[in-house]
């Protein structure tokens, strides 16, 4: 019993007018280390105890601050600088749009910073070994009384001297309140075996654990749908569409491109050539138009001059040249036809290009012949 | 003039003592649970089974288990997400917004409410990450130097949202385990029992009810209430935002951020009070939570109830007043089109019911209040389902019209939703205090000192 | 219990002399604008009338408000609130002018051009004169009988208390709030609104609210502190009473952040050219200034001075964000009407003064007036020493 070091003298008050009167006694006295403790705050005791404002309004106003800066130096300089991208038409730092998150982030910060630093830096908690603990007087301000804790460190204290004064002022079951020795002479030893072991084993089950998730779990399914995803790539075999290895779709039959008509003529060569006429006049106008055309969509095949000369000869049964007797003594619905239709390996283009442009192409190609088997009188 | 007017009746009735609120409020936590309680675990248990199976499904076979079809690719999900944002509101309105407006009648409930914030935040937190299917990569929606050198889009709605809800849910629970240190404390100093004894010292920290501390206390509950009231507006006006900020008709409304918020109050409200008349039923907390604060709820409820009548009338009277076909087509389409019936079920629940709560006899009679708030929650989750899936199924183009029709998957979902609500609450009854023992005490008669001077409450 | 140590004290003439001063100089000035330039004349006058709107309908509203909820510490003000109220009898007068201007200040009221317009020929069977006389006159007739019934009838309690008058008073303030809602937003569609009849907004109703309802309170906080100050409420009102005064002003000036913040973002954010005109008339030439003006003016200073808890009971403060937010609302009409007026910049003259002049005239004589022979305290109200005993 001697061996304790004194924490301080407790007194028990059973009404709220009471304490707060026995307050204003304890602090006429001139006692300053003194607390009061009672089930929940009472009206009136800060200005009885004389306690300043609290500082919790300055600790909210710098940590929204700071929320607010942060939050709004992070976007600008993400979405401004970092990466910029246009979205929906709005500037590359869209003011307006930062507002909301900025707000959230103040009062994210704001809030629960100033409730950490109520509890961490004002309380100093969690403290679960102060002397006041599981006494019986803590027993009974958590319930229904209201006590008053004067501490052995005030200059005016002296044990005796206090239990009289608190006796004078009306109090109850003074009660003196010891440091645990056990507690006070606890010290924090990191290489204690027990914490050493509780260490490892977390660094073990935190380690093991992320690994298992990120590099295992992840893998299996049903996590691991979009890793092995069917997919097709362009000009490449694939059996993604079904059985005729294309991996590019065919069109439907009979699609024909926007503004043109069905054709007429199909499977009828000869009867397309009687009837169809080139409605253009070969102006640069329609050539030109049919040069670019040509390039597009003929070229690959049968080369820029229509010589079949192009890049694809030798991969494909070779396009035939466009300079044939054949093909120079077609009427131009025959050419038509052909790029209507399709011929040999040759696809249909009905989907890709419409009547006007074909006629052009045809001009074009009659300008190509022209050019390859030039006369004489070309020249002149 | 009669004193009787002046005389304001105490909030708690019957005049308990202080161990006597101890004893009460504690009761549900110190006794086992009853065979009523265990049926009802049973009920919501099960109904969380059902949604965790359907949710088990989403993920194997993917969300094409859901109704959602290609106008309408949001639908169930972020309906359900809607409600159960808006069910949380009521519960940050009571023990912020209450409170600064000091309504004391707010003390009995607001602790409830708070836990039903929680629980329906969390709720609703859920159909965001089921609904992209692959939820284990939520992470994505949080900016973190990742190695792909991306970040989020800060300018969009949803990122907002991401901000809000998880900022609201921060918050909130802050601001409950705050309001719940004291009553931890009050229980590690009651119980027998040496598990529980730990457990309620580490989650008190070691409150020791100082008035230096009460101080702070008193100062950090103005400031958390002074942030949660914006914050809580924020939040469902950042939900509104994700449909107002498009060009889709019926979605495009300058009203649609504080026309959110009052529904939002408004079903919450009606959830916290069909709760409570269950749980003051059961627990015997009758004169805790009184009828007349039964009362004040279906006040407000009366009154944001008419707050959304309003919006309705001005979003119908503007769609005719711009002159945009698109927009007085998506409203007359609401109400003859083909989901007439949802949009009648939500005016005739959200307007014309809670008109009930004109008459006093009808906002004091416990049955009739209970069906008027269930209708009240059905109305309000029909609200969001009318402006999603209208607006959705019927958009600018008529080619690619199509009625949506949700799944069994979809309905197991919504149901789970409820059980995964409904069980956190059933928990929480048994776990810690419902009702704030030290609030509660602090506005019992007589807990006060007089006021034989001017010195009051320093509040400030 | 404390019994009321109120004498009444006869009002100062002070206040009349400047009423009468401000009005004069504000009716020459009206007069003299719409001599020269009956147009923008015209213009202000819609100022004019909305302000005072706002002011009379916002203090019956919050007189409704102090019954619907039961509030304690407004009592002692709610005559203050009774007597302002009064002033919802001077917007039928203000109107008068702009009735007379309609065609100048309505494009919708030319009906030739209606004609061309498939929009607005849509909209005429809602904006066509007839339908709008008729609306306003119905609004008015509302504020007077609400007028009435919420404040007219509660001076006889002060000689004569009747049994049930809160309890009846309660069930009118219920009645009042949709009537309220629904005449303010048509008073702001038809006034502010269809200035630009082809702009619309479903929030534009809870905007102009948001502005009533913190001048009014701007007001009706200028004249308690005024009054106390010079000792007409007897004894009793402090800091305390003063703190909800500022905390409402704190809540409303970001309520009304907050209004205006969606209607700007939703319209910003989708881009339809349909709404964003609107915008776009106030961000040419010098609007830009204004319109940023706006944000500090309405939101930064009010917000930033009412921030520290001691700035909302601390009557110097009080009174000048006060005066601030009177300023703010005559600054938030300008920004709503002018721009209509003058589309390719801000026009400030001293044309532009008569609407403060006159308004601020017309509150004080009728306050004046109308509060001589009465008592500033509803003292026949048994809650009252309650209110006057109120602490945080």
């Amino acid at each position: 019993m001697e061996n304790k070091i004194i924490y301080g003298v407790t007194g028990i008050f059973d009404t709220p007018d009471e304490i707060i009167s026995a307050v204003k006694q304890v602090k006429s006295s001139g006692f300053e280390r003194f607390d009061v403790h009672t089930p929940y705050p009472i009206h009136g005791m800060p200005k009885a105890m004389k306690l300043g404002t609290s500082p919790l309004g300055y600790f909210a106003l710098v940590f929204g601050l700071t929320g607010a800066f942060a939050a709004f130096a992070l976007m600008t300089y993400l979405m401004g600088y970092n990466y910029p991208l246009i979205i929906s038409g709005k500037p590359f730092i869209p003011i307006p749009a930062f507002i909301p998150v900025t707000f959230e982030v103040t009062v994210l910060l704001a809030s629960v910073g100033t409730v950490l630093a109520m509890l961490f830096l004002l309380f100093k908690f969690p403290n679960n070994s102060h002397p006041l603990h599981d006494t019986n007087y803590m027993k009974k301000v958590s319930s229904n009384k209201f006590g008053i804790c004067i501490e052995a460190k005030d200059e005016k204290f002296s044990k005796m001297e206090v239990i009289e004064f608190l006796k004078k002022i009306g109090a109850k079951d003074i009660e003196v309140i010891y440091y645990d020795n056990d507690a006070l002479n606890f010290k924090i030893n990191i290489f204690e075996w027990k914490f050493v072991a509780f260490l490892v084993v977390s660094a073990l089950v935190v380690s093991g654990a992320t690994y298992i998730v990120l590099n295992k779990l992840m893998f299996a399914p049903p996590f691991n749908w979009m890793m092995g995803q069917h997919r097709i790539d362009a000009q490449v075999e694939s059996k993604f569409f079904g059985k005729d290895n294309f991996s590019m779709r065919v069109a439907p039959a009979g699609t024909v491109a926007r503004n043109t008509n069905q054709f007429k003529f199909s499977g009828q060569p000869e009867l397309a050539e009687a009837k169809l006429i080139n409605p253009l006049i070969p102006t640069e106008e329609n050539l030109r138009k049919g040069m670019k055309k040509y390039d597009i969509y003929c070229s690959p095949c049968h080369g820029y001059h229509g010589i079949g000369d192009a890049r694809l000869n030798g991969q494909f049964p070779n396009p035939p040249s466009l300079h044939s007797e054949k093909v120079r003594n077609w009427g131009d619905g025959h050419i038509f036809y052909v790029i209507t239709e399709g011929q040999n390996s040759m696809p249909s283009y009905s989907s890709q290009l419409t009547n006007e442009e074909k006629w052009a192409i045809v001009l074009y190609v009659r300008a190509l012949q022209r050019a390859m088997n030039a006369k004489e009188e070309d020249l002149k | 003039m009669s004193i009787e007017v002046l005389k304001e009746p105490s909030v708690i009735e019957g005049k308990p003592t202080f161990v006597e609120i101890d004893e009460q409020i504690s009761a549900p936590i110190d006794k086992l649970p009853n065979i009523k309680y265990l049926i009802a675990l049973g009920i919501t248990s099960t109904m969380l089974l059902i949604g965790i199976i359907c949710i088990g499904a989403t993920f194997f076979y993917g969300i094409g288990l859901w109704g959602n079809n290609n106008p309408v690719g949001w639908a169930f999900d972020i309906i359900n997400f809607v409600f159960w944002v808006g069910i949380g509101h009521a519960g940050t309105l009571i023990s912020a917004i209450l409170f600064l407006f000091r309504q004391k009648w707010r003390t009995g409930i607001a602790r409830f409410a708070e836990g039903m914030t929680i629980f329906a935040v969390m709720t609703a937190a859920l159909f965001p990450l089921i609904h992209v299917g692959r939820p284990w990569l939520a992470g994505y929606l949080f900016p973190y130097p990742n190695q792909h050198h991306l970040w989020v889009n800060f300018t969009s709605p949803l990122l907002w949202d991401v901000f809000a809800v998880s900022t609201y849910f921060t918050v909130s629970f802050v601001f409950w385990y705050i309001g719940l240190i004291p009553d931890f404390a009050t229980l590690r100093d009651r119980t027998k029992s040496t598990i529980k004894k730990i457990i309620y010292s580490i989650l008190s920290l070691g409150w020791r009810f100082s008035n230096r501390h009460w101080h702070n206390y008193e100062m950090i509950y103005l400031i958390l209430a002074g942030f949660a009231t914006p914050l809580v507006l924020s939040v469902h006006t950042i939900v509104s935002f994700d449909f107002a900020v498009s060009i889709m008709p019926g979605w495009h409304t300058t009203i649609f951020p504080p026309y959110f918020v009052a529904g939002a109050v408004f079903s919450g409200f009606a959830m916290v009070q069909n709760v409570l008349i269950i749980i003051r039923k059961i627990f015997n907390f009758e004169h805790i939570i009184t009828l007349d604060t039964l009362e004040k709820m279906n006040k407000i409820m009366l009154a944001t109830g008419t707050m959304v009548g309003y919006a309705y009338g001005m979003e119908f009277f503007i769609a005719w007043y711009s002159g945009s076909q698109f927009e007085s087509f998506v409203f007359i389409n609401r109400a003859f089109g083909p989901y007439a019936w949802a949009y009648w079920i939500m005016v005739s629940c959200n307007v014309v019911f809670p008109q009930l709560f004109w008459f006093r006899k009808i906002r004091r009679n416990i049955p009739i209040m209970f069906v008027i708030a269930v209708l009240v929650n059905v109305g309000m989750w029909f609200e969001r389902f009318v402006i999603i899936v209208t607006s959705l199924a019927h958009d600018f183009m008529p080619s690619s019209w199509a009625y949506y029709k949700p799944t069994l998957v979809d309905f197991g979902i919504l149901v789970g939703s409820f059980g995964l609500f409904f069980t956190l609450l059933l928990l929480f009854i048994k776990a810690m205090p419902v009702i704030s023992i030290a609030e509660v005490k602090a506005v019992l008669d007589g807990a006060q000192p007089h006021h034989t001077h001017n010195g009051g409450h320093n509040g400030k | 219990m404390i019994a009321i140590n109120y004498q009444r004290k006869e009002l100062s003439s002070k206040l009349l002399k400047i009423g009468v001063l401000l009005l004069a100089l504000g009716f020459i000035i009206a007069l003299l604008g719409y001599v020269i330039d009956h147009e923008r004349a015209a213009f202000n006058g819609i100022i004019l009338l909305m302000f005072v709107m706002s002011v009379g309908l916002g203090s019956l509203f919050l007189i409704g408000l102090e019954y619907l909820v039961g509030a304690d510490w407004s009592v002692p003000f709610r005559r203050i609130m009774e007597i302002l109220a009064i002033v919802v009898f001077a917007i039928p007068v203000f109107s008068l002018p702009l009735f007379a201007n309609l065609h100048t200040l309505f494009h919708w009221t030319h009906i030739e051009d209606v004609m061309k317009d498939p929009i607005l020929r849509n909209k005429m069977p809602y904006l066509n004169e007839m339908f709008f006389s008729i609306r306003s006159t119905a609004a008015f007739v509302l504020m007077f009988i609400f007028w009435w019934l919420l404040a007219g009838r509660s001076f006889g309690q002060d000689s004569t208390p009747t049994k049930n008058f809160r309890k009846i008073t309660v069930r009118i303030s219920a009645l009042f709030m949709p009537i309220f809602a629904i005449v303010l937003t048509f008073m702001a569609v038809d006034w502010l609104m269809s200035l630009e009849p082809h702009w619309f907004s479903t929030i534009f109703g809870v905007y102009y609210f948001a502005g009533t309802f913190s001048v009014a309170l701007a007001v009706v906080t200028l004249f308690a502190i005024y009054l106390n100050e010079n000792g007409y409420l007897g004894e009793g009102i402090e800091g305390d009473h003063y703190y909800n005064f500022g905390a409402l002003l704190f809540a409303f000036t970001n309520f009304w952040a907050y209004i205006a913040f969606s209607q700007f973002l939703l319209i910003w954010y989708a881009n339809l050219p349909e709404e964003t005109f609107w915008y776009l008339h106030r961000w040419e030439g010098s609007w830009a200034v204004i319109s940023v003006g706006i944000i500090i003016i309405h939101f930064i200073v009010p917000y930033a001075v009412l921030l520290p808890q001691p700035a909302k009971s601390d009557p110097k403060r009080l009174k000048f964000i006060a005066w601030w937010l009177v300023f703010a609302h005559f600054y938030d009409l300008y920004w709503l009407v002018i721009p209509t007026y003058s589309h390719s910049g801000a026009v400030f003259g001293w044309m532009e003064l008569y609407p403060v002049l006159i308004a601020l005239g017309t509150i004080l004589i009728l306050f004046y007036f109308f509060a001589k022979n009465k008592n500033l305290l509803p003292i026949g109200d048994p809650k009252l020493p309650k209110g006057i005993n109120f602490h945080l």
